[in-house]
């Protein structure tokens, strides 16, 4: 286990170095200039500005220096917040992101596999029917439609929770809505199929002629072996939910990373966008990492090891 | 299965329409904003509060209210004394003499003259890499302290004692006041900018105040801050409002719902809201010192040296059916370059009083008639160009119409292309577009600041339209006449009226800042230029 941990970590440092790379050097061909006044600015003006950011260097140049940098832990400072060291600029506002994609896959992922179950248990019926609908609503209906209904709904008629900006729970309670529906959506899809294939294996078959009560195959056998595959999406979903949604974050008014991360590259904030690139991989990579590990711990059938 | 799918679906989409229309008719349902604060959204984070970095009318509005200089602006854009309580000009124009009053800092220091001295050299110091450094390219020696060349304390401005400030031009500037008014002139405070070093003006408490309010609860990156009334500022009993809270709402329908909701008292309005609500009580429209004009490139276009195509390109915009049926966001038609509500002479508006009407109202016929003759002259019997533009809804609509319009004129086709705003400035500023839809704002309430543009030699002159009498015009304008303001006021005019004749380039439409505000709120002072906002006369009525 030591000897595989120690492996996937090597890895993951030299994905993460290919990662920083590329987007270094994709991320230097898009035109124009990190400047908030390019419009402004004439070519002699950007010129001076550029030396004292190093930017009038080689690419390669800027780009050595910037690995020397990160690997003291200096991430350079943001263009956008003039100033403002990137990692002190992520660290404040991913946990905003963070919160809300936790609490969404929190609500989404137990209440859409268990949708996802009962659809399968009840394959063929009004009830599969149902819940067929359900997910195929939440995954056709953009997050950003239902975001604005529960805003109007339970915001400005009910007054039930605030309609935006972030503060005490009650603040989270519709973004996290708004967010869930898609992972709910997601789960209670892939949980389906899963089930109905696994209630038509042949192990289930001689559970049944062992004369296994039917609750008891449904937990004891079907149940778990749908969640093994189950376990390679959410881990993904979970990353993509956390690293926050520009268009929630947007209509709700959360200070995240979600939008920061889509202004960062609109308006070429470089040091931004790679502290966000790196965030967002090393996260992907970390819980692909444990759903790996949690695999082995769910499916004895799979271990950790190099032997083949 | 299919039939329930289809009532299910149908049960869901009409409680959402049921919804959004009713989002419409809903009743404000204002709560009385309490302990004499108002709540202000707004649609982008505070970036700065360091007075040389500043770039966005968010941290300008914000500084504009936390500090104070020279002088201010007041309502449409006229000059009322601040830190300054009386100012002369000497040496023919140029040089500037301010009289200080005295203040104080919220760290209690006072407010002197080498306060200035300290501030503008900094911004005009390479190291700061302050990308406003530019304002000050008329004080001596700026521009080669900015380009490495010279120390900065060679910079022409110095205290002559505690209170008095002088500042030596390069050359008469009849409108030095209003670039003085401008956030980016205001003092420093040398200490508070050495003790907190790097960290200076990156969270309210890294920061020093002089302005009728100090800012709380900023911590940087956060999207709710506040500015408190400063018990320090040298007119504190002037100041009637406790607090002004920004919220940070990007989402236009949000910040509407919020209004609504009775949580914000002053809200700006976006796209199809403006049409809604321009019947409410409590809408404000608010001018923009904004242009929206279309560039023809000569340089890579030489068919576009001809005067009569550029002119039927002119004539061929309906500029009135655009902002009243396509944009009706509170934009209005531009007959100039020059937005109108931004300089005054003897309340004449300059936008106005160069308006160029027939060149700038729809006629269709002489349109394609001068169009015919270009293409005549030029020996061609049909032409295509590319039209560039921002990627946001608004350039696709003025794309999209502008080639349906222009398409009208016989042989033209267009082909719109529509890019993200960074890429549209460099492919302008390399000369790669034949036409493009560009925009100017106003730095400083004075019309040079958009005629100066179209001079042949100015870099910003992307389209490389060059007309001799113009360029003599604004020569004279900015020199012989600097310091004579009726005369240079009427070089000017002429000037406008010049560009707009010939389609130097064809002016589209002014943008507007429509708003919502309570209107309970009263005395809030705008002005179209920098900063924006003043809140220090501002006051609630119950």
């Amino acid at each position: 286990m030591a000897k595989y941990l120690l492996k996937r970590l090597f890895y993951l440092l030299l994905t993460l170095f290919i990662v920083i790379t590329i987007t270094f050097f994709l991320m230097k061909l898009l035109p124009g200039t990190p400047l908030n006044n390019q419009a402004k600015l004439s070519k002699s003006q950007i010129a001076v500005i550029y030396q004292q950011y190093g930017l009038d260097k080689p690419v390669w140049q800027q780009y050595l220096s910037y690995l020397g940098n990160i690997l003291h832990g200096n991430f350079g400072t943001s263009f956008q917040f003039s100033d403002q060291p990137v990692s002190y600029l992520i660290s404040s506002r991913i946990g905003a992101s963070l919160q809300l994609g936790f609490q969404a896959i929190i609500v989404g992922v137990p209440i859409g596999t268990l949708i996802g179950a009962i659809g399968a248990v009840k394959k063929n019926t009004w009830v599969d029917t149902t819940t067929t609908i359900i997910s195929i609503l939440g995954i056709s209906i953009p997050s950003f439609v239902l975001a604005v209904l529960f805003q109007y709904f339970f915001g400005v008629k009910l007054h039930w929770f605030p309609i935006a900006n972030w503060g005490s729970f009650i603040f989270t309670v519709l973004p996290t809505l708004a967010l869930a529906v898609s992972p709910l959506a997601e789960s209670a899809r892939f949980m389906r199929t899963e089930m109905v294939d696994v209630m038509n294996s042949d192990y289930i078959e001689l559970a049944k002629a062992k004369g296994l009560t039917k609750i008891g195959i449904i937990y004891h056998h079907a149940l778990r072996n749908s969640l093994i595959p189950l376990l390679t999406v959410v881990g993904p979903l979970a990353v993509g939910i956390m690293t926050g949604s520009m268009v929630v974050e947007n209509i709700f008014s959360i200070p995240g990373i979600g939008e920061l991360f889509v202004k960062s590259v609109l308006t070429n904030d470089y040091p931004t966008i790679m502290g966000l690139t790196i965030v967002y991989s090393v996260m992907l990579m970390v819980v692909l990492l444990i759903t790996d590990i949690i695999y082995s711990l769910v499916d004895p059938r799979i271990r950790l090891t190099d032997k083949g | 299965m299919n039939l329930r799918a289809t009532v299910t679906f149908g049960v869901v989409a009409l409680f959402g329409t049921t919804l959004l229309t009713a989002c419409g008719s809903n009743s404000a349902n204002t709560t009385k904003a309490t302990h004499k604060t108002v709540n202000v959204q707004i649609a982008s984070s505070l970036t700065t509060m360091d007075i040389s970095k500043s770039t966005d009318v968010v941290s300008a509005q914000t500084l504009n209210n936390t500090n104070e200089g020279l002088l201010k602006f007041g309502k449409n854009s006229s000059l009322t004394p601040a830190l300054a309580k009386s100012w002369h000009t000497a040496n023919n124009g140029k040089q500037y003499i301010y009289n200080l009053r005295p203040a104080k800092w919220s760290n209690g220091d006072e407010v002197t003259a080498q306060d200035f001295v300290y501030s503008w050299r900094r911004t005009v110091d390479p190291k700061t890499a302050s990308q406003y450094a530019y304002l000050f390219d008329n004080i001596q020696n700026a521009t080669k302290i900015n380009a490495g060349k010279l120390a900065v304390n060679q910079l022409g401005v110095h205290a002559a004692g505690k209170y008095k400030l002088v500042v030596d031009l390069n050359h008469a500037q009849s409108y030095f006041n209003q670039l003085v008014a401008n956030i980016q002139f205001y003092p420093q405070n040398e200490r508070a900018v050495k003790k907190y070093g790097s960290k200076y003006g990156t969270t309210s408490q890294a920061m020093v105040y002089n302005g009728p309010f100090k800012l709380t609860g900023w911590n940087g990156t956060n999207d709710t801050w506040t500015m408190v009334k400063n018990p320090s500022y040298r007119a504190a009993s002037s100041v009637r409002l406790n607090k002004v809270k920004y919220w940070t709402v990007k989402d236009p329908q949000t910040a509407l719902s919020q209004y609504e909701a009775g949580k914000l008292d002053i809200t700006n309005l976006s796209g199809s809201q403006v049409q809604q609500y321009t019947k409410n009580k409590d809408y404000v429209l608010r001018n923009s010192a904004s242009t929206y004009y279309l560039q023809m490139n000569e340089k890579k276009q030489p068919f576009f040296k001809n005067v009569k195509a550029r002119q039927a390109l002119s004539l061929i915009t309906n500029r009135e059916q655009f902002v009243d049926k396509i944009l009706k966001n509170g934009s209005t038609v531009a007959n100039g370059v020059v937005p109108t509500k931004m300089q005054y002479r003897d309340g004449q508006d300059f936008a106005t009083a160069s308006a160029d009407k027939q060149m700038t109202a729809y006629n269709e016929a002489k349109a394609k008639q001068l169009w015919k003759e270009a293409l005549k002259e030029s020996g061609k019997s049909s032409v295509s160009f590319d039209l560039l533009a921002d990627d946001t809804p608004i350039g696709k609509n003025t794309t999209e119409y502008l080639q349906s319009q222009f398409e009208k004129l016989p042989g033209l086709k267009i082909t719109n292309q529509n890019l993200p705003f960074k890429t549209r400035l460099t492919r302008e500023s390399t000369g790669n577009f034949d036409m493009d839809i560009s925009a100017w704002n106003a730095d400083y309430p004075d019309a040079s600041t958009f005629l100066d543009l179209f001079t042949t030699n100015n870099e910003y002159n992307n389209g490389k339209w060059s007309n001799k009498q113009y360029d003599q015009l604004m020569k004279t304008a900015d020199g012989a006449e600097a310091n004579d303001a009726t005369k240079r006021w009427d070089t000017m005019l002429q000037a406008n009226r010049l560009l707009t004749n010939q389609a130097g380039i064809v002016p589209i439409y002014q943008q507007a800042a429509p708003q919502l505000v309570k209107s309970n709120v009263k005395g809030v002072i705008y002005f179209p230029t920098g900063a924006n906002w003043d809140y220090s006369k501002a006051y609630l009525t119950k």
